[in-house]
């Protein structure tokens, strides 16, 4: 779906990848590392300096129209709509933009005004709204002629929980149809919630590239268990914990999932005593993401 | 062109036809207020002209006549050339970016969704003015030849000044601002543009017929309807040039836009 090899672009060096159809990649990696540079890349907004690149078998910058025609991007500096006009009026002009019927635009505009929350402001001019609504209109009108690719920069930025909850939803139905979904984000936990693969980039770098499970079984491993009991203490001595600690009958124990199970633990401590309470805590996203940008071993996909 | 083009059009021009009534009063007094502000300094320009008897054998009502064309075919030019004058900052708030991700022609979408009509209609009102009061005073002779051709002029001198605003857009794409070329090539060229060429320098004369050739958007098409004195300084068939000269200018100024495309570069990072 998305070709990249050796783009080199600003800050972007020497960048190969290759996003199959109908994946979901999250773009992450600190500020000025070169996630809008590729988002930018890959629709054509921007032309690599050498090296080359392809979106659905098309080269962005000389198959525009056609590209644009089944690619929905939004990127937070790029107005969407037209100040002056309404909402409704707006997403009326994408309809005969995108040469939508009306049946289907119906259709679409209103499950998309219910979802996102803009149909109680439909009638007001864009520059009436605030940065949370503009934005929920804007997603929607992203969204609206149900796009093969959608190349989104920071699109939760600005939302508000129950909008950000809204999207993730719809995200997460669109990936189901097939839709090829790229975002970029500093949120994990929106990245995580959403996308199936992970791309991390480091000054331009392809740090990481590959399956969100892979990233988190290596570089995340660690779960952490809190575990209150009634009766005699148990015997954790022969467990491969990375560390353990007692509080009076209050257990607190890290373990590295790849060589233990909680299921496993549990049954261990259930043997012994009475469990009254269990707490558990994976590591997620940001440690793994933070481990690799330590510098600490990863394999690249 | 395809059905939907022109119902694309039709939306376009009705956004902003309805943003225009929305705020009706406003509309009228911007519109009466670039009226009046050309008007004004036409005022000034006829009680000077009026100490003189001619100038170089132009009367009063023949330089009104010349003015006149000036004015309306800039009415003209900026309902359809609006995006290509502001494309500058279009292009700095983003806007070219949402064209380019959209899948329509980018000239269509930019020369469509843009038009000032509070410019259109001060600088066109102003045009009609001034050719009502100077046409009859300038001994024309109306009929259906001089009627196609002062109707072919106004298109062509249109074209002219439409490939002057899109070769200065163009510019845009190399430059990061070019409102003072702006401001020497069209705007500074447009006031000498209000006299007949002919009593300026040679070298405001050739800019004016070669350069930025403003010449063939009122003074030589004011030639044709005038036939002042003045013209045997320039070859006669320049009278007949005007839609020629509009539409090969445009043509080659698209050219050069189509080529620069490829060079322009993303606002931001």
């Amino acid at each position: 779906m998305i070709f990249f090899e050796n783009v080199c672009k600003f800050i972007l060096s020497d960048l190969s990848i290759h996003i199959p159809q109908g994946k979901s990649l999250g773009l992450i990696g600190p500020s000025g590392s070169g996630k809008t540079t590729f988002l930018k890349l890959a629709c054509g907004l921007l032309r690599p300096e050498s090296g080359s690149v392809h979106t659905m078998r098309l080269i962005p910058e000389k198959n525009r129209r056609e590209l644009s025609d089944m690619t929905g991007t939004f990127f937070v500096d790029i107005p969407f709509f037209q100040g002056n006009d309404t909402v409704e009026s707006n997403f009326r002009d994408l309809k005969i933009i995108y040469r939508m019927r009306d049946d289907i635009f119906d259709k679409e505009y209103h499950a998309l005004a219910e979802q996102l929350g803009f149909r109680s402001f439909e009638k007001e001019t864009v520059k009436q709204l605030s940065l949370g609504q503009r934005r929920r209109a804007e997603i929607g009108a992203t969204l609206l002629n149900r796009p093969k690719l959608l190349l989104l920069d920071e699109p939760a930025e600005g939302l508000d929980q129950t909008a950000k909850d809204s999207l993730r939803e719809i995200l997460k139905e669109r990936r189901s149809e097939g839709t090829t979904v790229v975002i970029s984000s500093h949120n994990m936990e929106e990245i995580s919630a959403i996308c199936e693969r992970i791309a991390l980039l480091d000054h331009g770098v392809l740090r990481y590239y590959g399956e969100k499970e892979h990233l988190l079984k290596n570089f995340a491993p660690y779960e952490m268990m809190e575990i209150s009991f009634s009766g005699k203490i148990p015997d954790m001595e022969d467990l491969p914990l990375k560390s353990y600690s007692l509080n009076q009958n209050k257990l607190k124990l890290t373990y590295n999932s790849n060589y233990v199970t909680s299921a496993e633990l549990l049954r261990h401590i259930l043997a012994q005593t009475t469990i009254t309470a269990v707490n558990t805590h994976k590591s997620g996203l940001s440690d793994a993401v933070s481990r690799i940008e330590k510098g600490e071993n990863y394999e690249l996909y | 062109m395809k059905n939907d083009t022109i119902h694309l059009m039709g939306v376009y021009t009705g956004t902003i036809m309805k943003s225009w009534f929305q705020y009706k009063v406003d509309a009228v007094l911007r519109s009466l207020a670039v009226f009046l502000r050309e008007a004004t300094g036409i005022i000034v320009i006829y009680f000077t002209l009026l100490k003189f008897d001619t100038l170089n054998g132009w009367d009063i009502y023949e330089l009104l006549f010349l003015f006149s064309l000036l004015f309306l075919t800039y009415g003209v030019l900026i309902i359809f050339f609006t995006g290509l004058r502001d494309f500058g900052r279009t292009v700095r708030d983003g806007g070219f970016d949402r064209f380019i991700l959209r899948p329509r022609g980018l000239l269509f979408q930019l020369i469509f969704s843009n038009a000032d009509w509070f410019a259109a209609i001060g600088h066109g009102g102003l045009g009609i003015v001034l050719f009502v009061f100077s046409a009859g005073n300038v001994g024309i002779t109306w009929n259906a030849g001089s009627v196609i051709y002062y109707i072919t002029a106004v298109i062509g001198g249109v074209l002219i000044q439409g490939a002057i605003f899109l070769f200065l857009a163009t510019l845009n794409i190399y430059l990061l601002e070019t409102n003072s070329l702006k401001e020497l090539f069209y705007w500074n060229m447009r006031k000498f543009a209000g006299y007949p060429i002919s009593i300026f320098h040679k070298a405001i004369q050739f800019c004016m017929i070669y350069v930025v050739p403003f010449a063939f958007v009122n003074y030589f098409p004011a030639q044709y309807l005038l036939r002042k004195e003045d013209m045997a300084g320039y070859p006669s068939v320049y009278m007949y040039l005007t839609p020629a000269v509009g539409a090969v200018l445009y043509l080659v100024t698209y050219g050069f836009w189509r080529y620069s495309l490829r060079f322009y570069k993303s606002s931001g990072n």
